[in-house]
């Protein structure tokens, strides 16, 4: 399942930068955007359904396989359609390309997901809306004041 | 030998990084992507079995045959101006998506955009999105 992330939690410390090289070979999948003083929002693939960058790809190395976007390196040639087809610019390409695997084979979870220090990051879809619902409950709680 | 038909060659560079002898020569420069194919004997056809665009064939060996030559200027961002594809390969991404899929929800026309401000333009909508939130809980 793919990483869905509450960055109202993010601290920007990078940790998931770091645990994504380290897994990957120095090469990880994720950045942290750091937008003015507001906010620090990793950046990293959507596990799209309608997925640009496998409709773009011709030797059929970037494909579905369920809710997964996933990369067969032994058919990529390279060409790069697919970082230029994808609209979020999280699919690399440098003679070969490369992309969020979700740490398949090398770690039971996603490493960013089980390295966040302020779980900003989860394979668990409804975690942000079940915060959120759960913020608004204390809230009223206190008399409508936080 | 590898025969070209550079009005099909999308400047991909999929047949370089796939041959075996680097016969297949590439130069980049900031505003340029240029390709040369070596007059080469072998009877190996991988680039053109990896070409996605089908420019390529294979052509018995000919030394009166001058090489070949494929330049392209590279495409400029419409956001930093930074040089990041081949007009062919961005028409390609254009033939192969759905039109829905060819905007954003803001209506930018996206793959006319570097993938680095692509980056940046997800990062300012996520915040946006969630600043917006914030101050729908606390008016």
């Amino acid at each position: 399942m793919p990483v869905y992330i509450d960055i109202s939690r993010c601290i920007g410390c990078r940790s998931c930068e770091v645990a994504c090289q380290r897994v990957h070979g120095g090469s990880g999948h994720i950045n942290v955007h750091f937008v003015g003083d507001f906010a620090s929002v990793p950046i990293f693939c959507h596990h799209c359904e309608e997925a640009s960058c496998t409709m773009a790809c011709f030797s059929g190395a970037l494909h579905k396989e369920g809710d997964r976007t996933v990369f067969d390196v032994e058919k990529c040639t390279g060409c790069g359609l697919c970082q230029l087809a994808c609209p979020f610019g999280v699919v690399r390409a440098n003679k070969i390309a490369h992309k969020c695997d979700l740490c398949e084979g090398l770690a039971e979870e996603p490493t960013c997901v089980t390295t966040c220090p302020a779980n900003a990051l989860s394979t668990d879809f409804e975690l942000a809306s079940r915060r959120a619902r759960s913020r608004a409950a204390r809230a009223a709680a206190h008399g409508g004041k936080r | 030998m590898i025969k070209v038909d550079a009005s099909l060659c999308l400047g991909c560079l999929s047949c370089s990084n796939v041959c075996p002898s680097q016969n297949i020569v590439r130069t980049q420069t900031g505003e340029m992507r240029s390709i040369h194919w070596k007059r080469c004997k072998e009877e190996c056809d991988l680039c053109v079995e990896f070409c996605p665009a089908k420019a390529l064939t294979l052509v018995p060996f000919d030394e009166t045959v001058p090489e070949p030559d494929v330049s392209f200027d590279l495409v400029a961002c419409k956001i930093c101006g930074s040089r990041y594809a081949t007009e062919p390969m961005l028409r390609r991404i254009e033939a192969v998506l759905p039109a829905n899929l060819q905007k954003d929800s803001e209506g930018l026309e996206w793959i006319r955009v570097c993938p680095v401000c692509r980056r940046n333009i997800e990062a300012e909508r996520v915040t946006r999105q969630m600043v917006l939130g914030r101050s729908r809980k606390s008016p």
